[in-house]
């Protein structure tokens, strides 16, 4: 590292960015290209894609980096011109490259290269690039040639990427090729934002601008006395509303800068669900579609290892070994399907496997077991109901723990990040059929539109995702039901719980009065929820408490309304969570 | 001439007089008070003190914690010092204040019943807690001298994490 180029922060993290950018649809050409052997745009393409990183590199005096893709280039090379065919020793050698180079590139991010042992990678490298030599490679058996790779090429990290799912938490689960972009946060954090967005947004701020201008000139005319009342109040109220059109089109164009294609989380599936494949022996055709949806760069960020440990799921537990599916008249493929798309405010991702299922009586009896449930309730509960013990913490299904999941620690994860992103996870599952899991997020972490409502002299808001109607009823229209309140709604019998009572506010006197009431979507439940007042609707940005207070569940945030005091914004799912350990409590006594 | 002009000015200087050899260590305190008592807070730990606002009370949380407030578009959590203390409440009025503080990022403000002036005591004249109440003894590091005052020095850290322990136990 001689070289002064490489201490300079800006270069280097330009290299680092458009490097991590390459390797990652490096990883979708690889994977593409074992399914399209003689595919010319994609060989050009990651020769393409090493060929600059490796000048790159040179430039900046990254020497391991250099002499690395220096020789996965020649090998790519020969490849391009026909010399030699690719074999399946083949790919895994170059796929080895692409950790080891993911592996460094984080190195730098996080200080600096540090000393690899690349020559038996390197050999590798020249060996397969010799014809004779891969076309005996061709005939050997792949498991054991991948096995010979792993363990020839011991740089520290080097392992089949297979043995970095022993870890059951999903955070530290996700190959660490990919983990590259937290791995070294020291740094500030960058993104690339599309022109256009940054021109639409420009474009507002200019609108603004003119805006200031004319409410400028009109307190200067008003100072000079120079207008009428009536004038005043037409201009005034023109102005306003011009404002208040161009701050919400300047809000959801800020926002929307914040904005990337999902394809960024997508992108390292095909990877992912190739190896792990290999590694259980199970084959599987991963279909992605929707890559173009775009979500909340945060959510980037949070959703990847809640998505990695569902495709790992399915991989492992979701779908049956070949010969399993043949004798269930099923093909020897198993198909999971990656979908994104947005619903409203919502972005819905699922995914889905055409495997063995979950056996409701299976989890039912494991429920049981547990002592999460009692025999008797279990028997009157619904097969939905039944699934939703998935979440809960601690429970697994699988009777032996393999090294990639069925220890327990798997969806309740998923559920708490989801939880977090305020976001909802749905389970459907027909045994024998396949298993689909379906995830509603918000659009954006930033921005809530909520339902103001009020109790005694709180305001409240809802989340206006949650809400699924507001309604209103007398008294007399709520039921006891073995010790809970319910209300009937349309012929559907709703759990009712009371705000007021949840809170402990003063208690309204006049309790025959219409109360008004809010229906809440929680995942595939619906509450009731009675308060005494609709306020109306607001877009709030929501804060966090804070550490005191991160233990109330019930309060998802708090914003500041428009009279600068603190506004609470309930979690509905915390919300129901609150009110049934109230409710526990009162039966205890 | 000017030498002595900005000596004589200066808080060391004054302080030499007294001392005699080498400047004694000064320490700079906010005091307040609560009740009949006059506390003294590190003034470094002290990020601002603000008049009391509505304050939005938050269902469910530890019972010490009045509320949170909004301080320039930051929500933060407040806490009675007299409930903390186990002193009878209070009505807020025109001398009550929250004084902000920030330890480890957390930032929180603590309700007083009135906030006095800027102190400087010598570091030497602070002496270890006598025997208070046993609440207050715990977030006592000590006592300073200032003339026919005595002032309880308050220990922030304690303050605030102790807080921040019972808050989470008490919520969950």
């Amino acid at each position: 590292m001689d070289n002064d180029l490489s201490q300079d922060p800006t270069l280097v993290q330009e290299f680092l960015v458009e490097s991590e950018e390459l390797l990652q649809g490096m990883d979708q050409d690889m994977v593409s290209l074992e399914s399209a052997p003689s595919d010319a745009d994609l060989l050009n393409r990651i020769f393409r894609a090493i060929h600059t990183i490796k000048g790159t590199s040179g430039f900046l005096g990254f020497e391991p980096v250099v002499r690395l893709s220096h020789r996965a280039e020649d090998v790519l090379n020969s490849l391009r011109k026909g010399e030699i065919q690719l074999t399946q020793r083949m790919m895994d050698a170059l796929l080895n490259v692409r950790d080891q180079l993911g592996w460094m590139l984080a190195d730098i991010r996080a200080g600096g290269l540090k000393t690899y042992d690349i020559d038996a990678l390197i050999a590798e490298l020249e060996l397969v690039q010799k014809p004779g030599e891969s076309a005996s490679a061709r005939s050997a058996a792949p498991t054991a040639a991948t096995l010979a790779v792993s363990t020839a090429a011991s740089a520290p990290p080097v392992e089949e990427p297979a043995s970095d799912h022993v870890a059951p938490h999903p955070t530290d689960s996700s190959p660490p090729g990919q983990q590259q972009p937290q791995a070294g946060d020291s740094g500030a954090q960058t993104m690339r934002v599309d022109v256009r967005k940054l021109d639409e947004l420009i474009n507002l701020i200019g609108e603004l601008v003119l805006e200031r201008n004319r409410l400028m000139r009109l307190a200067s005319d008003l100072n000079l006395g120079r207008l009428s009342k009536e004038a005043l109040d037409s201009a005034f109220s023109q102005s306003t509303a011009r404002l208040s059109f161009i701050t919400e089109e300047l809000q959801a164009a800020g926002l929307r800068t914040r904005m990337v294609p999902i394809d960024a989380v997508f992108r390292k599936f095909p990877r992912l669900v190739r190896d792990v494949a290999r590694s259980l022996q199970k084959e599987v055709e991963l279909v992605v579609r929707g890559q173009d949806t775009e979500i909340d760069k945060t959510m980037v960020e949070l959703i990847g290892d809640p998505l990695v440990h569902l495709v790992r799921n399915s991989l492992d537990h979701g779908l049956e070994l070949p010969g399993a599916r043949e004798s269930a008249g099923k093909s020897r493929q198993g198909t999971i399907r990656l979908e994104a798309r947005q619903e409203g405010d919502q972005i819905v991702i699922s995914v889905a496997d055409d495997g063995a299922g979950i056996d409701p009586q299976r989890v039912l009896r494991k429920a049981i077991e547990k002592g999460l449930v009692t025999a008797e309730r279990g028997r009157i509960l619904s097969s939905r109901e039944i699934l939703d013990f998935i979440f809960l913490p601690g429970f697994s299904t699988v009777e032996k723990a393999t090294d990639l999941s069925g220890r327990g620690v798997g969806m309740d994860v998923v559920s708490s990040n989801l939880r977090r992103m305020n976001g909802t996870i749905e389970l459907d599952s027909l045994p024998g059929k396949g298993t689909t899991v379906l995830l509603h997020l918000p659009l954006t972490l930033a921005i809530m539109p909520v339902l103001l409502v009020q109790v005694a002299d709180e305001i409240y808001g809802l989340p206006l995702r949650s809400v699924l109607e507001t309604t209103q009823v007398r008294s007399d229209e709520v039921h006891r039901m073995e010790g809970y309140e319910v209300l009937r709604l349309r012929g559907r019998t709703l759990p009712l719980l009371r705000l007021a009572q949840i809170f402990a506010t003063q208690v309204r006197t006049g309790e025959d009065l219409e109360q008004k009431v809010v229906v809440l979507a929680i995942g595939d439940k619906r509450v009731a929820l009675l308060v005494d007042h609709l306020v109306g609707q607001e877009s709030t940005v929501i804060k966090p408490l804070g550490s005191y207070l991160h233990n109330c569940s019930s309060i998802a945030g708090a914003t500041i309304s428009g009279d600068g005091r603190v506004r609470l914004v309930l979690d509905p799912a915390g919300l129901l969570a609150t009110a049934h350990g109230l409710s526990r409590q009162e039966t205890i006594q | 001439m000017e030498f002595q002009g900005t000596a004589s000015g200066s808080v060391n200087s004054a302080n030499l007089h007294h001392g005699g050899q080498g400047p004694r260590e000064l320490l700079q305190l906010v005091s307040f008070h609560i009740g009949d008592e006059e506390f003294g807070l590190d003034i470094l730990r002290v990020q601002e003190i603000i008049r009391i606002q509505d304050l939005t009370r938050v269902p469910n949380s530890p019972d010490f914690v009045d509320g949170v407030i909004n301080l320039r578009g930051k929500v933060i959590p407040v806490i009675a010092l007299r409930k903390r203390f186990g002193l009878e409440q209070l009505a807020h009025d025109k001398q009550t204040r929250i004084v902000v503080m920030e330890a480890k990022g957390t930032v929180v403000g603590f309700i007083v019943d009135s906030v006095s002036e800027v102190l400087r005591i010598p570091a030497d004249t602070v002496e270890p807690p006598p025997r208070l109440g046993k609440v207050e003894r715990e977030y006592v590091s000590g006592v300073g001298k200032l003339d026919n005052r005595l002032l309880i020095l308050l220990d922030v850290d304690r303050l605030m994490s102790d807080s921040e322990e019972l808050g989470s136990m008490m919520a969950s």
